[in-house]
């Protein structure tokens, strides 16, 4: 009898699968942008306007960073919570509320974005992915954002309520280690979003309705910082849940320990927050004491996925041996290379850690001067939600996809070869990009031919560092055509009973090895919010005290494809003056 | 808690690795005296920055001694000023805000690297050593032409270096057989008094006069031309002073052959 | 423990339990790691950095500041 996911959880298996293709949707787009993008900036062929490339930036930023993202963090952690207390959601129709709340935000952003192609209408968010004022977008924009992360906050709920009514049969037991991992997220997506919802629902949205006249830039912009770190671990988390709790599995073996694997996610709780500020080491108006208080805890923050780490390997090593690998070394050749899943997720945790290197250096306050805005940065997230994010996701698709609809995989070799590729292809964009930063080429820029001066490289050449970034978009959008098509070619496959099913891995040391204090997750809130108001009053306070809450009077700039002229000619002659 | 004794050593060298880049940043600040843009700039209304006296004039400025002062006005999608020359050997405080959205102030291939948002001024203090010319370019997306957004910094010689600026007042025209003056200003933006020679060539002639003029001051040269020396035409004339130069054109015209009535 | 946790691996040869488990092979490579990390921070530091041409400086005067 086949016990596959869509087996055990059929209602639930239809939303997941929605949102997943949601993610697959928002990534095709993204990820074709993304060539078109590398192509250009890099000279090699351009067929759009300069002006339109950052266009073609926030909707890659948006679709990849927002929205690819949260669609796959939702279906996993639904999955997750189903699972590991083996009962249903409380209430479907509640969640199909507010999947179908994500989907309108998203299609409001998505519309948004891509009016700015169209010179006539006069709707645009030529913002990127961080929407600073005083860059404005139409209001649909900021709109269709709260309406995608209300939607997220009731997944929380929907998460929450299903485990009370989990806890409410089981008051003595702990709590799984998959819905641990949901929870604790949830817990600090709920703290870091109200920044971010501070600086749109009450700056940034009825600003851009007119309700108000001016914003404080540097106000809203550390508002979003608030938001803009702690983000990434939202992403980063799901990846680790897939880590922790399917690719010890897929190695063949156990989750090395249950308890520190509750550690590292209590601590992301803590500090994915309070440390913000270490995305504005260069900013006016903030002091360089709270810039250093943002680095340490950056920098602690960098031992949950450094235990994440030996802990991975130590299971994936578990395995290996299980399966027959013996010597120091030798065993990793005794690991499932040939699936798909296993490979693809091994890449990206590999990867990952090259990104921690490029990680720590951003962590450093003064070292920032040499990186910071630089293409380094992009390569390091390139790594980190480009590959270890992203490539999990999609080596986790292999698994999840017949789970869902129990079909197989339409083509494991297809599937191989995507993962790999897409691991090559980021090898060459991404060590271009980082060594490039080292000269300054800038990120966010359409054209970084400069007329008055060029770039000098210590160590090869521009054209060289175009060229990889080139070559290694091209291999990732090889690898993203292979991904789309192995997803669509198994949802027309026949149903099939050679479903494995649906379990996550067992672990060496599990829960009764794990002190109780760390599910106790009112006092772990209660620490993060602390560290986050010890971390953010005082530089608020400051921001507020010399610009004041909306600012000297600052308007909405929208410099986008339409130059007005007449603003043209004033701003020289302010110049000039 | 049972933790392996392999993951507790790592945890430790975790631990030991995290100190050790905190330490080494901290070190930064210290032994090199690296310091981040903080909030001594202050704030500031970008609707007044033309009145402000940091930015009404921005430019380079000579406070005493090897220190400079530099204020610059980020706007899209130029600097003003647009290009920046210091000398060698000179410590320079930066200060640059934002017109309009928010820029960076970025020298390409250098550590001077910082945001310019609008409502603040960032204020650096940056040593030059070596002369070198470096490109400025914003690395905060600020608009649709934000790729074209660059400057220059030019650090020269020191011998090369002045803040000198020469400037003539002079009639357009003058009566053929009277005298007219034309006045060469010569304006110190260094501390220290200059010693030069101002210099008018008109036609072919030529007059000098050794000027002195102090710190933070300005010296006017007042050069007599004949104009009967000259002749009726368009004469140009060019004023030169401490490597510094302006120039004109001066009509001799002579009234009694039936001219204008305007004289 | 759960139906959620079974193990069905088909290469599986036999079973090392909790008691039995070093994980000799991911000390050495977290180690090899580690020695990266550290060898890269600091050419990244007192080479990338330091050697970068002229740098922002200043005396570390005030730690936090209000206005």
């Amino acid at each position: 009898m086949r016990n596959a996911y869509v087996d055990q959880f059929p209602e639930e298996a239809r939303v997941i699968k929605a949102a997943f293709w949601s993610s697959f949707i928002a990534l095709t787009i993204g990820g074709t942008l993304g060539l078109i993008q590398a192509l250009h900036r890099t000279d090699v062929f351009r067929f759009i306007e300069s002006p339109d490339y950052y266009t073609v930036l926030t909707a890659h930023g948006v679709l990849l960073a927002i929205t690819f993202t949260i669609f796959f963090l939702v279906g996993i952690f639904t999955w997750a919570v189903t699972t590991s207390l083996e009962r249903s959601i409380v209430d479907i129709r509640f969640t199909w509320g507010w999947y179908t709340m994500m989907v309108i935000g998203s299609v409001l952003v998505t519309i948004t974005i891509f009016s700015g192609f169209v010179d006539s209408i006069q709707i645009n968010a030529d913002v990127l992915f961080t929407f600073y004022a005083p860059l404005e977008a139409h209001p649909a924009f900021y709109i269709g954002l709260v309406l995608f992360v209300v939607g997220s906050w009731l997944a929380g709920v929907d998460w929450f309520r299903t485990w009370f009514a989990w806890r409410s049969e089981h008051s003595d037991e702990r709590i799984p280690l998959p819905t641990f991992m949901v929870l604790t997220t949830t817990l600090f997506w709920y703290i870091c979003t109200f920044g971010v919802a501070l600086s749109i629902l009450v700056f940034l949205l009825p600003w851009s309705l007119g309700i108000i006249d001016s914003v404080n830039p540097l106000l809203t912009r550390t508002l979003f910082w608030y938001f803009g770190h702690a983000v990434v671990y939202f992403w980063l988390m799901p990846t680790y849940v897939l880590w922790y709790v399917m690719l010890p599995k897929f190695s063949g073996g156990k989750l090395f320990s249950d308890p520190l694997a509750r550690v590292v996610f209590v601590l992301f709780l803590l500090l994915s927050t309070p440390l913000g500020i270490h995305h504005q080491y260069l900013d006016p108006g903030i002091a360089e004491g709270y810039k250093y208080i943002a680095m340490t805890n950056t920098m602690f923050l960098l031992l949950p996925s450094l235990l994440t780490a030996f802990t991975v390997v130590a299971s994936m090593e578990h395995g290996a041996r299980q399966r027959g690998g013996k010597g120091y070394l030798n065993w990793l050749t005794a690991l499932p290379w040939r699936n798909p899943v296993f490979t693809g997720m091994a890449l990206s945790g590999l990867m990952f850690a090259a990104a921690g290197f490029s990680g720590m250096i951003n962590a450093g306050m003064n070292i920032n001067y040499l990186v910071h805005n630089t293409w380094w940065v992009v390569g390091h997230f390139h790594l980190t939600v480009g590959t270890a994010v992203a490539l999990t996701f999609m080596s986790a698709s292999y698994w999840f996809l017949p789970q869902l609809t129990g079909k197989e995989l339409w083509n494991r070799s297809v599937a191989l070869t995507q993962v790999v590729l897409w691991f090559i292809g980021m090898t060459f964009m991404s060590n271009a990009m980082h060594r490039s930063g080292l000269f300054g080429m800038p990120r966010r820029t359409a054209e970084p031919q400069y007329q008055g001066f060029e770039f000098e490289p210590a160590v090869g050449t521009v054209g060289e560092i175009n060229a990889q970034v080139a070559l290694g978009a091209v291999l990732l959008t090889v690898s993203l055509i292979l991904f789309l098509l192995n997803m669509i070619m198994t949802s027309f496959n026949s149903t099939s009973d050679n479903i494995p099913d649906n379990t996550y891995a067992d672990t060496l040391s599990g829960p009764e090895d794990s002190p109780d204090i760390l599910d106790n997750l009112t006092l772990w809130v209660a620490i993060a919010v602390t560290l986050v108001i010890i971390a953010y009053t005082l530089p608020l306070a400051s921001i507020v005290d010399s610009g004041g809450l909306f600012g000297p009077g600052i308007d909405g700039y929208q410099l986008t494809i339409k130059i007005n002229p007449t603003l043209v000619l004033e701003s020289l002659q302010e110049g000039i003056r | 808690m049972n933790i392996h004794t392999y993951e507790k050593a790592w945890l430790i060298a975790s631990m030991a690795l995290i100190v050790g880049f905190i330490a080494t940043v901290t070190y930064g600040a210290v032994g090199p005296g690296i310091a981040m843009i903080d909030d001594d700039g202050g704030s500031i209304d970008p609707d007044t920055i033309n009145d402000d006296e940091r930015f009404s004039d921005p430019g380079v400025t000579h406070v005493g001694g090897n220190e400079y002062e530099a204020t610059v006005v980020a706007q899209a999608w130029l600097y003003t000023p647009s290009e920046i020359t210091v000398p060698a050997n000179s410590t320079v405080t930066f200060y640059v805000t934002s017109r309009d959205v928010t820029h960076s102030f970025t020298v390409a291939g250098t550590n001077v690297n910082t945001m310019v948002v609008p409502g603040e001024v960032s204020q650096m203090t940056v040593k030059f050593d070596e002369p070198g010319e470096y490109g400025i370019l914003c690395n905060e997306y600020c608009g649709a032409q934000h790729h074209t957004m660059e400057g220059k910094l030019n650090v020269v010689p020191e011998d090369e270096f002045d803040l000198t600026e020469v400037s003539a007042e002079a009639p357009n025209e003058a009566q053929f057989g009277n005298e007219t003056t034309i006045t060469a200003t010569v304006s110190n933006g260094m501390q220290d008094e200059i010693e030069t020679t101002a210099t008018l060539e008109v036609g072919d002639q030529t007059r000098e006069q050794d000027v002195t003029v102090p710190g933070n001051g300005n010296e006017d040269v007042e050069f007599t031309v004949d104009t009967t020396e000259l002749g009726t035409g368009d004469h140009d004339w060019t004023v030169t002073g401490d490597g510094h130069e302006d120039s004109g054109t001066l009509s001799v015209t002579d009234d009694s052959e039936g001219g204008d009535d305007d004289a | 423990m759960s139906s959620g946790t079974r193990q069905d691996d088909p290469n599986h040869v036999h079973t090392i339990d909790h008691e039995e488990y070093d994980p000799i092979g991911t000390a050495i490579l977290i180690g090899i790691y580690f020695v990266i990390l550290v060898l890269l921070w600091l050419f990244m530091y007192f080479v990338e950095f330091l050697g970068n041409g002229p740098t922002v400086i200043g005396v570390v005067l005030t730690v936090v500041g209000l206005t």
